[in-house]
């Protein structure tokens, strides 16, 4: 139990990668905060799992790109849970489409989610990791951020700006016994990727060393890993766990 | 709480106190941090990092919010100015 009692937020954390996140934090331990924006159905079904796994666990519904429902949702766990330890920003969004088609809508609602989400979460919780000279902050990046992809240049401007968002705030927070580091999961089978058509998901698995998707187990132990005390000294760096694809 | 913030005198050694125990400053007393003296670079040497640390606990002891840096700049330019704001703010609060 290596997050006994720890407090935990996850972003997007009722479904896919998030939601392996959030579950392999409370099997150890962890009391679970998990956020989502629209989908009850998953959200509910995520907090039966939960409620079988954690001490405590909450359901937080409310979009990241959104200032003043970030600040509530992290009034509201603080007041419930006093403080929290570890942040997860993992919420995020695609709207592939290449670049000539992409309508500034697209190109707006992905930066809004994935980064400026990032941005609000980690303003909304660092004086309560500041005030206890603790916290771990892990970001969600992509592959997409370090090689580029034809039709995500929305999404890979929004997952490249939170590994510079990552490696900036690491130098603000390293003295006050704060980390901040990304992890970058590589293909993973979530309902995300499950949309890509045939033809992409064979060039992928042909691009991955390892030959098959990841599981998100395999990402939530690099951020397990990440927000552990052994990782105490690691810090602004971004951890692949990507089968070797980057 | 109130019987500090209202004794401009009590204040400012409470305040001091505060920010040796906050930042954990070694070889610096109360008597040592003059009130009228910058507390940060040429004075008492403390950086913006730093100043994160004493906007969390202010807001925590004081109840006082700062909410922005432009802010931050003037209530951190002594500890007598760091004193009025705090006395300022607080009332307001109130």
């Amino acid at each position: 139990m290596e997050f006994k009692d720890k407090r935990v937020i996850v972003t997007g954390g009722t479904k896919g990668l998030g939601k392996a996140i959030a579950l392999s934090f409370a099997r150890e331990g962890a009391w679970v905060g998990v956020n989502y924006s629209s989908d009850d159905k998953s959200a509910s079904r995520t907090e039966a799992e939960l409620e079988g796994l954690s001490t405590k666990s909450l359901l937080l519904k409310a979009d990241v790109s959104i200032g003043a429902d970030v600040e509530k949702m992290i009034g509201s766990v603080l007041d419930q849970w006093e403080y929290v330890d570890i942040l997860v920003n993992n919420a995020g969004i695609i709207r592939d489409k290449l670049l000539m088609f992409l309508d500034e809508e697209d190109w707006d609602r992905v930066l809004e989610v994935n980064l400026k989400g990032t941005y609000l979460c980690s303003r909304a919780i660092m004086k309560t990791m500041i005030a206890r000279r603790f916290g771990r902050i892990i970001n969600i990046t992509s592959p997409s951020a370090l090689t580029g992809r034809a039709g995500q240049t929305n999404y890979s401007a929004s997952k490249g700006g939170i590994i510079s968002f990552t490696k900036s705030l690491s130098k603000e927070m390293a003295r006050l016994g704060i980390t901040v580091n990304a992890v970058c999961p590589g293909i993973i089978s979530t309902p995300m990727t499950e949309n890509l058509d045939q033809e992409t998901k064979s060039n992928f698995l042909n691009m991955i060393p390892m030959g098959r998707f990841g599981e998100p187990e395999d990402v939530a132990w690099a951020v397990l890993f990440l927000a552990s005390e052994k990782a105490g000294y690691i810090t602004g760096q971004v951890l692949a766990a990507d089968g070797g694809l980057t | 709480m109130e019987e500090i913030v209202n004794n401009s005198e009590a204040l400012c050694e409470y305040l001091k106190k505060m920010i040796i125990g906050t930042l954990k400053l070694e070889g610096v007393t109360v008597q040592g941090i003059d009130s009228s003296a910058p507390l940060f670079r040429e004075g008492l040497g403390l950086d913006s990092i730093d100043a994160l640390e004493l906007v969390v606990a202010i807001e925590k002891i004081f109840n006082v919010i700062i909410e922005d840096e432009e802010v931050g700049k003037r209530a951190f330019a002594s500890i007598n100015a760091l004193a009025k704001f705090i006395q300022k703010k607080y009332k307001q609060g109130k």
